[in-house]
């Protein structure tokens, strides 16, 4: 603190946003054109057998959880961490390094990952499709993640940790966890000493392994596409409108409050399968009990612009925040009522299930990653941000994509759900199943659209990026609150 | 011991735990600002107050900071 | 205590990960013993039918196609009668799927033969009119793993004790046979044969004659299972 030589290290924060901004395009790229795969066909064909849906699917998939998201979340979190601990990762050489080998590491293993999911190497389990190999190199990633966090932790000089990096820990635990468990397997070939290397067999079986799986996939959900982005809120929507959150002691409960539940609500994936009904039941109810702690932080941040309106106007990127924590009302909102027994009966299956996924990853996650890597930049570099215009036209076009997705998205489901319960005077099916899929070009149609819109977003993001990057106007310091931005 | 019972039992048992400890934490947080041994809303400026160079709201023990180089 | 938690990162996240712990403990895991139970008759999956369900997970046939019946009539009228648990006790991986983007399988062999199948896999609108699901011909020429096949049947009869090798039903017969890797591809070439002929098409018949099983017809053989 003496030695004024001392700075931040933003090095690995900004190798993070790179990927962040990559994976981002790729990701949503390959989405957009799987959209469209479904609108017409013929796209399937483009790249031989490797451009058929089921074989980018889960690649779209993963590249947007686990490139662009994960990404964002660790360049958020080696710029966070060192800030609100009060300690630079350059006053530890040993830290600097765990930093970059963890940027390394994670950069070839998702490399492989998209190789080997092109190459048909997949264990089918969604979210964890990854053969064991990848699974062990994703252990190793993570394992020098925590050692970043606690590392950090061990040198810091504020002695009380601020409320996000209780979210950032919570990541790395819950991730660790739930990992472990779901990707539980044996590897055939040490078995047996035959056949394909990489090839694995599940630990578990049947609906046991469907339990594991949807554990595992909910609360993936939970702490990768929550956990963490709450983490970033808590820091960046503060820190650029220049106002302390709204109430901290709201945040340390509803904290706590979403760590009570939200593992609870996985079973709610499980709506009349074949679990019993106790739990059925128990995960519908615990789902919408939900809406409250998470409502807790989404109004905590609403109510921090209280008073502050005004700057809602001026600044794109608390534009992208605030609207992302609404959309994370109305994401934790739309969850809980189709695990409504009833509500589910008819939306499990449907494309309404992608719509509730895209209004929070495209609204919630995307924004809030989107805000905090700009208002990194001028911190980067020190530079103003390149243009507010293009923010701002990125900011409608985006908000335009994200409503034909998942307005499209909700009448296609419905109106699918409800052809296949139709039954004539004499109870008789109306419909055959292939009646139910041609009624759907239209909405599909529409949602490409909406994902084109985004994805033409994310160029625009990028362009403003890279014109910060190497064409803005220098700053002579570190902007406080809000970053400036040439018009 | 039928399994299920057990299950449940364990169940009603976090549950019921879950909240006390929930609804114990929320006195806890007004009480302790009430009689004035801890100011939560004063963590809030960790944010804003995030320079190298600007004061702790709570700095770590003294002999921890003479170490650091 | 709660004070000393805020400021103790170390027992802050003892107490984070206990609690997320505890509730997937409860929910999951008293219920393993019962739900691995196979129903009556359910049978480990023999060598062309594995190598087939394992074509279905490259091609993660999953992403669009459930297999999960749900206890509705619209579903039953549709699809045929409900899932039991006891039915899935020999799949690892669970392959229930998310989205019907395209109908459910769970009964597919009980309604779709091996030439419909065939024709299907070639050239979707064939045989369905204004259907968007993609061609896969390139499963027509590629050759069927059936060694990896075999060495996961191997490892789930070895760790998993699944009942490959036994009588099941008491009739003193061997109801799945595995045996050695030679035993069992020998099977496997006699029920792919059949297949092939049953699809009509002479290029499959000609590989499988030519000592190399498409992966089209393990995959007929997998769904055909599927009852």
């Amino acid at each position: 603190m003496q030695n004024p030589a001392i700075e931040y290290d933003y090095t690995v924060a900004r190798w993070f946003s790179y990927l962040a901004i990559l994976f981002g395009i790729l990701g949503m790229g390959i989405g957009v054109w799987i959209a469209f795969e479904l609108a017409f066909p013929e796209l399937n064909y483009v790249g031989g057998e490797y451009t058929l849906f089921s074989r980018l699917r889960p690649i779209h998939t993963n590249v947007v959880a686990y490139g662009f998201t994960l990404s964002g979340i660790w360049a958020t979190w080696y710029y966070v961490g060192q800030r609100v601990l009060k300690v630079s990762l350059a006053e530890s050489k040993f830290l600097q390094g765990v930093a970059k080998l963890h940027f390394w590491l994670y950069f070839v293993t998702a490399l492989l990952a998209v190789i080997s999911l092109l190459a048909r190497y997949t264990t089918s389990k969604e979210y964890a499709q990854f053969e064991w190999p990848l699974d062990i190199l994703v252990v190793i990633i993570w394992v020098l993640w925590g050692i970043s966090i606690f590392g950090l932790i061990g040198i810091r000089r504020e002695k009380t940790l601020y409320i996000s990096m209780w979210y950032y820990i919570a990541t790395f635990l819950g991730v660790a966890m739930l990992y472990l468990f779901n990707n539980m397997e044996v590897p055939t070939y040490l078995v047996t000493g035959m056949g394909d290397p990489l090839h694995s067999v599940s630990m578990y079986a049947g609906t046991n392994d469907a339990m594991v799986q949807w554990w595992f996939g909910h609360n993936a959900v939970a702490f990768v596409f929550t956990v963490p982005i709450i983490a970033m809120i808590y820091y960046y929507l503060p820190k650029e409108s220049g106002q302390p959150v709204y109430s901290y002691k709201l945040s340390l409960l509803s904290f706590w409050g979403l760590m009570f539940v939200y593992l609870w609500a996985g079973g709610h994936h499980l709506i009349y399968s074949t679990v019993p009904d106790w739990m059925q039941t128990m995960g519908s109810i615990f789902s919408v009990i939900l809406i409250l702690p998470s409502w807790g932080s989404a109004l905590n941040m609403l109510l921090t612009m209280k008073g502050e309106w005004h700057q809602l106007k001026e600044n794109p990127l608390i534009k992208f925040m605030v609207l992302a924590s609404t959309f994370y009302m109305l994401s934790t909102l739309e969850g809980p009522i189709q695990s409504i027994k009833s509500v589910n009966a008819l939306a499990h299956f449907t494309d309404w299930i992608p719509g509730h996924v895209h209004d929070g990853t495209l609204g919630w996650v995307g924004f809030m990653i989107i805000a905090a890597i700009m208002h990194m930049a001028p911190r980067f570099f020190k530079r103003e941000i390149y243009s507010k215009k293009l923010l701002e036209m990125q900011f409608w076009l985006q908000t335009t994509g994200i409503v034909l997705y998942f307005s499209s998205m909700w009448i296609a489901g419905i109106t699918q759900g409800m052809m296949w319960r139709a039954v004539d005077q004499y109870g008789n099916l109306a419909y055959s199943f292939i009646d139910t899929v041609t009624v759907l070009h239209p909405y599909y149609t529409l949602r490409g659209i909406g994902g084109l819109f985004y994805f033409i977003g994310l160029f625009m993001w990028a362009y403003n990026f890279y014109k910060t990057m190497k064409a803005s106007r220098e700053l002579e310091k570190e902007p406080a609150f809000a970053s400036p931005m040439a018009a | 011991m039928d399994i299920k019972l057990l299950q449940g039992v364990m169940y009603f048992g976090l549950i019921v735990f879950l909240t006390v400890v929930l609804y114990g934490y929320i006195f806890h947080l007004y009480r302790s600002e009430k009689r004035g041994e801890r100011d939560y809303e004063k963590y809030g400026r960790m944010a804003l107050d995030d320079e190298l160079t600007s004061t702790p709201v709570e700095p770590i023990e003294e002999e921890r900071k003479k170490e650091s180089p | 205590m709660f004070g000393w938690l805020e400021r103790n990162p170390f027992f802050f996240a003892v107490g984070v990960f206990l609690v997320i712990a505890f509730a997937g403990l409860i929910e999951i895991v008293p219920d393993f013993a019962q739900q691995s139970r196979p129903v009556a008759g359910a049978k480990p999956y023999d060598l062309l039918r594995l190598a087939g369900r394992q074509v279905y997970i490259k091609e993660s046939c999953n992403a669009c196609h459930s297999q999960l019946i749900r206890p509705f009539k619209i579903e039953t009228d549709r699809y045929g009668m409900y899932s039991l648990n006891g039915e899935y006790a020999y799949d690892r991986p669970f392959l229930w799927g998310s989205k019907r983007t395209g109908p459910d399988l769970h009964r597919v062999g009980n309604y779709r033969t091996s030439d419909w199948h065939a024709n299907h896999m070639w050239d979707p609108t064939s045989v369905v009119p204004g259907s968007i699901m993609p061609a896969y011909k390139h499963l027509f020429t590629n050759e069927t793993d059936l060694e990896t096949a075999y060495a996961e049947a191997l490892t789930v009869k070895k760790v998993f004790n699944v009942p490959y090798d036994k009588d099941l039903d008491g009739d003193g017969k061997i109801d799945v046979p595995l045996g050695t890797f030679e035993e069992a591809k020998q099977r496997a070439f006699q029920d792919a044969l059949k297949i092939a002929e049953e699809t009509k098409r002479k290029d499959l018949v000609d590989m499988v004659k030519a000592g190399k099983i498409p992966e089209v017809v393990a995959l007929i053989a997998y769904m055909n299972g599927l009852k």
